[in-house]
Order: structure tokens, then C-alpha cells, then sequence
């Protein structure tokens, strides 16, 4: 799966995060995250984000994160939308995600 | 999200009863009401208006909260909620101007800074990397030389006076670097403006065109430069824009020098070369200073060419006299465009 459109999902708000999704000028899939617990949870956070995008297959895309010590299945659950929405896809396997 | 606040959006072309509220609240934070505001996204608490924010095309101003509702969700609420609204609108990659002092607050909806005039605003963009990422892209086309110039044109259309500005700025310089203004908001769209102007420097070497960009007179960096027809500029904005182009992308190029025009006519424009002087070179800054040559403009029948002037012409339809201001390619392009019989004849 490709981005191939910009889309955002989520709030700025406290436990949640703003996931920005852009198609790649460079065909690849780019990762930018910032978080207000990176120095405890960074780590985590990124693995969390790869495992979601892997799921999703997806390939290229620019992904910028902003989060706001958001709980892991919420990361998740923002990253797929705001994914899907980029991609523009209208068949959806929610089996896949979970 | 705190269950109580209630955002919703007002037009001010609407002039809707909110707009003496916003204004008040801006007023109590010493900002001022932004004529370009295409939407605000306000929050009302028990009936009065505690919080606004105000976004210009992909531009995000005007932004204040009431003093005795700080310190809680509303603001991030009241971020996630412009956000949102630009995204419904099409608009992803924002800007933000904000005081200096609040730039911290503004971190928090996830704006970096950009450029800063000292004691007075403050540029964000909503990311970490874009910037870098378009710096990086304008470094692949640097070149050799000890002259590497630069001019921003916006070419509304393409003159002989544009043509006679980069002619000599070229031959000045081991290598030019020519942008194009990105926005449609002129006569000539975008598209048209920057073909023209690709058209009309063929012949020329040592030149690289770009396509603008929202980092170069843009809705962003330099608002009021879309207000020059209303002959209004704010030097604290042109700052903005100049300082842009001095701490990101003349370091991304090499650029040393800036060349524009000699403003005879416009005293709008006329204070802008002076604004560059003071921006680009004289001002305190990071980056090296670089050098503005004025170019004197070039004349027919004693006149400086201007793009004002063709536009002017152009809606009586005078192509004889056209033909003397513009290249073959421009006029053929609004012999085309605008074919006699539809221009207002008089």
C-alpha cells in the first residue's frame, strides 16, 4: 500500500497523538516521530508505528507523528486511519489490523 | 476533550455578531483582527467566547485564549480543532504566526519554528522535517562560482522589464537561481506566469528556474504582499519572507547576491528594495549577509517598463502598444488569451 494523498487522524491532546501522512517524494516509506515521552517510550513508540505500517503493507509514504504519550492500541487505531485515509482505499480487510 | 467546550466556525466576510468578540479578546491579548482570515474556529463557555484562531488559506493566525481558561485542555482542543478544519479545507502543511514569547505553546500543537523577528513574530510550520527536506532538495542544484545570484519574480505576465532583469543579473553572475511566485492569486494564474516566464529567459545558460514554493513569497511568509494592490505592506512580514530566504535558502544554494528592479512607480514596492537592503544584509542574523543589486529598469519611450502597465493596457485591448513591453512569447500568449473582441474596447 502507498500514500497517495495527505490525511491526518487524531487530536493534539493529552493521551492522544496527530498522525500526518503525505506521499513520498523519495518512494519511501519515511518515519518523522515526536513525543513528549520520547526519552521513556521512544522506542516503543517506533516499533509500535512500523508493526502498524507493516500490517497495512505499507511501502512509501511520509509519516509525521505528533504525540502526546498516547497509549499503544490508540497509536494503532491512528495510524490506521490516517493511513487508509491516504491511501484512499475503499476495501478495508479489518481482519488484517487487528 | 473536555466535555463543555463547544468549537464551532465563523466567516468574518459573513460579518457575523461574533466578530466584535474576536476582536476584543485579540485585543485583550494585543493582537490585532487579521483582514485576510478566511475562518475562525471559536469556543464559547457559558455563553461567552473564551478562545479563537484563525486560519488565512494554510496559514494559522490570530490565535488567543481567554486568561482565566489557560492551563487547561481547551487550547490543545482548540489546535487539534484548526488543524482539522484546514485538513476539511485541503490544507495540510500549515504555518503559524505567533509572539515569540508563546512560542513554547505553540510546540505543543506541533509547530517548529522557522524564522524569528526579534521581539515581534515568530514563523511556525506544523513540521519537523519540511523545510530540511526542501533545503536539501535546492542543494542537488548548487553550482560553482563566486557570484551565485538570485531573484524572485512574480511576472504577472512576463516583461521585457523581467527579461532585461535577469539578462543582467545573469551576466553578472557565475550562475542564477530565478523563483517563480507559487500563489494564484493574480490575474495570470500560476501556471500561465511560470510558463511565460520559462519562455521568456530561453537563451540564457547560466540559469536555473524553480517553481515557487510556500517558503518564497508565499500566503505564508509574506501576507501582505497579497494586499499590494490595496497598497498595504507590513515591514515586520516582508521581514519574514527575507529572512527565510537569507538563513534557508541562499545557504541552500550559495546565493550571495539578490537582484530586483528599481521601483520608480510604487512606493509600496519602492519600500520592499529597502526592506531587502536591511533584511538580507544589514540585520542581525545566523546566516551571512547578502548583497541586493537594484537593477535600473529597463525603458521604452523613456517609460520603465511594468507588468501594471500591460495589465492596464490589456483591458482596453491596446496590443500595438503591448507589443513594445512584452517578448513574442507573452504577447502571443495574450493575443490568445484575451482576443480582441472580448477586451473592453473603448
Amino acid at each position: 500500500m502507498k500514500v497517495m494523498k495527505e490525511a491526518i487522524a487524531g487530536t493534539l491532546e493529552s493521551s492522544d497523538l496527530l498522525v500526518k501522512v503525505a506521499p513520498s517524494d523519495k518512494g519511501a516509506r519515511e518515519i518523522v516521530i515526536q513525543s513528549e515521552v520520547i526519552k521513556q517510550f521512544g522506542k516503543q513508540i517506533k516499533r509500535v508505528v512500523a508493526e502498524t505500517l507493516d500490517k497495512l503493507s505499507v511501502s512509501e509514504g511520509s509519516i509525521v507523528i505528533e504525540d502526546k504519550g498516547a497509549l499503544d492500541c490508540v497509536i494503532r487505531a491512528r495510524v490506521q486511519a490516517a493511513v487508509l485515509r491516504g491511501a484512499g482505499s475503499e476495501e478495508t480487510d479489518w481482519g488484517t489490523l487487528s | 476533550m473536555n466535555g463543555t467546550d463547544d468549537f464551532y466556525t465563523v466567516q468574518p466576510k459573513d460579518a457575523p455578531p461574533e466578530m466584535e468578540e474576536i476582536r476584543k479578546l485579540l485585543a485583550s491579548n494585543n493582537l490585532e483582527l487579521d483582514d485576510q482570515i478566511e475562518v475562525f474556529v471559536v469556543s464559547r463557555r457559558q455563553g461567552r467566547l473564551v478562545a479563537c484562531a484563525g486560519l488565512d488559506h494554510y496559514t494559522i493566525k490570530c490565535v488567543a485564549v481567554a486568561d482565566d481558561v489557560r492551563g487547561e485542555s481547551l487550547s490543545l482542543a482548540l489546535g487539534s480543532e484548526v488543524v482539522t478544519l484546514a485538513a476539511a479545507r485541503g490544507q495540510f502543511h500549515l504555518f503559524l504566526y505567533s509572539a515569540p514569547h508563546n512560542l513554547p505553546f505553540f510546540r505543543g500543537w506541533g509547530f517548529y519554528p522557522l524564522v524569528e523577528v526579534p521581539q515581534r513574530v515568530v514563523l511556525m510550520e506544523n513540521s519537523p522535517v519540511a523545510i530540511k527536506k526542501y533545503c536539501d532538495s535546492l542543494r542537488e542544484q548548487r553550482r560553482p562560482g563566486r557570484t551565485i545570484g538570485g531573484i524572485v519574480l512574480n511576472a504577472n505576465p512576463f516583461t521585457l522589464g523581467h527579461r532585461h532583469l535577469v539578462e543582467q543579473a545573469a551576466r553578472a553572475c557565475d550562475w542564477l537561481h530565478v523563483f517563480v511566485v507559487k500563489e494564484d492569486a493574480w490575474l495570470f494564474s500560476y501556471a500561465d506566469r511560470f510558463a511565460l516566464v520559462a519562455a521568456g529567459v530561453k537563451g540564457i545558460d547560466n540559469l536555473t528556474l524553480y517553481p515557487g514554493s510556500d517558503y518564497v513569497i508565499s500566503r505564508a511568509t509574506f501576507p501582505g504582499y497579497f494586499l499590494k494592490e490595496k497598497m498595504i505592506i507590513d515591514h515586520s512580514w516582508a521581514a519574514i519572507d527575507l529572512l527565510l530566504f537569507r538563513e534557508y535558502i541562499a545557504p541552500a544554494l550559495g546565493i550571495t547576491h539578490r537582484y530586483v528592479g528599481t521601483e520608480p512607480f510604487d512606493p509600496v514596492t519602492n519600500n520592499y528594495n529597502a526592506d531587502m537592503k536591511h533584511w538580507l544584509r544589514h540585520a542581525a542574523s545566523a546566516a551571512a549577509a547578502i548583497t541586493v543589486v537594484e537593477v535600473p529598469r529597463a525603458c521604452t519611450r523613456g517609460t520603465a517598463i511594468s507588468a501594471t502597465e500591460v495589465r492596464g493596457l490589456l483591458a482596453h485591448g491596446d496590443f500595438s502598444r503591448i507589443k513594445e513591453l512584452v517578448p513574442t512569447t507573452t504577447l502571443q500568449f495574450l493575443e490568445a488569451r484575451f482576443p480582441l473582441d472580448m477586451a473592453a474596447t473603448r
